[in-house]
């Protein structure tokens, strides 16, 4: 009898934990690129991406051959000579909501958000903040987010005779529709 | 000094066609069309999945065949993606995404769960928790029974 107690709470701990947790793989991440000889924007919408509405606990997750561009040279450079796909395949992002308290997940509504957390991307990790919303809207989250980062904190070096194409610093646009872990 | 003109016109000739090569070739050339591609393999879409998870393949990059049935048909206005899903992870189901190109979106949203479909794709790579297949086309879904 007592086990069966036992098992009830845990199984009563249990549930909501799932149901605290969001997540999509059709996530969608772009970064953008204006130099003064080129603007370069390419896109990934098969961007994994986590967020527990308890603990604020954000991860996301892209694959680098995901990422899609105007030009097929472009792409073909961005993978074999700038962020070495073969090498380092993934980029991960995990971090916290820091004011995860003053977000009702419960009612619906656009709430500022602060994400602090980890960049992984060509194997270098950095700190980044972000600041972004979250609506929240029949049951789901659609998370937002917009921050640059330079890309020689990522190893990430321009050779000189494309050095007015690529801008230092790119911007990432983050676009997330999170739905419950079923 | 005739011969010379004749000489430099034909170099300035020489150079305008190769700047035009390499403008439409090289700078502009067109992305590749995986729906024509050769698979690089062709494997159940189990063994795919179980091939990457595993770490025993590293076909990303590649335009890869799978075959399977698929578990689920996710759809949207833009994307459709066909899904065989293994196991359970951390953001859901794991297994084989193939999002269709915009020409087989069509077929794809037809595709039945419950019949072996083979899809050829460019392979993203895996992402740790599922195996990404891009611009996808469906080869014969009557290939096998």
């Amino acid at each position: 009898m007592k086990k069966l107690f036992i098992a009830a709470f845990v199984l009563l701990l249990a549930v909501p934990t799932y149901a605290q947790r969001y997540i999509t793989k059709n996530g969608f991440i772009s970064f953008y690129s204006s130099a003064p000889l080129e603007t370069i924007e390419a896109k990934n919408d098969q961007v994994n991406c986590a967020l527990d509405t308890q603990s604020g606990f954000f991860v996301v997750k892209a694959l680098m051959r995901a990422f899609v561009f105007e030009k097929a040279l472009m792409q073909e450079h961005f993978n074999e000579e700038y962020v070495e796909s073969a090498k380092y395949p993934n980029s991960l992002f995990s971090g916290k909501v820091t004011n995860i308290k003053d977000i009702n997940f419960y009612k619906p509504g656009t709430y500022q958000a602060i994400i602090e957390g980890k960049l992984t991307i060509h194997g270098i990790t950095n700190p980044v903040t972000a600041k972004g919303t979250f609506t929240v809207a029949n049951g789901s989250i659609i998370g937002e987010a917009k921050f640059p980062i330079k890309i020689g904190d990522y190893g990430i070096s321009i050779p000189a005779p494309v050095v007015g194409k690529i801008a230092k610093t790119v911007t990432i646009t983050v676009n997330v529709h999170l739905n419950p872990l079923k | 000094m005739k011969n010379f003109k004749r000489v430099l016109g034909i170099l300035f000739i020489i150079g305008i066609l190769m700047a035009t090569y390499i403008w439409f070739f090289v700078y502009n050339k067109p992305h590749r069309n995986f729906e024509k591609a050769k698979p690089d393999l062709t494997m159940s879409a189990r063994d795919c999945y179980n091939s990457f998870s595993e770490n025993k393949i590293h076909a990303g990059g590649k335009v890869l065949e799978i075959y399977g049935i698929p578990s689920s048909i996710e759809s949207s206005d833009t994307m459709v993606v066909a899904v065989f899903a293994f196991k359970q992870g951390m953001f859901g189901a794991n297994g084989i995404r193939c999002t269709m190109l915009a020409d087989n979106q069509q077929k794809a949203r037809g595709l039945s769960t419950k019949d072996t479909v083979y899809i050829k794709g460019f392979c993203a790579g895996y992402n740790g928790s599922d195996v990404i297949l891009e611009n996808c086309s469906i080869i014969n879904k009557l290939k096998i029974k």
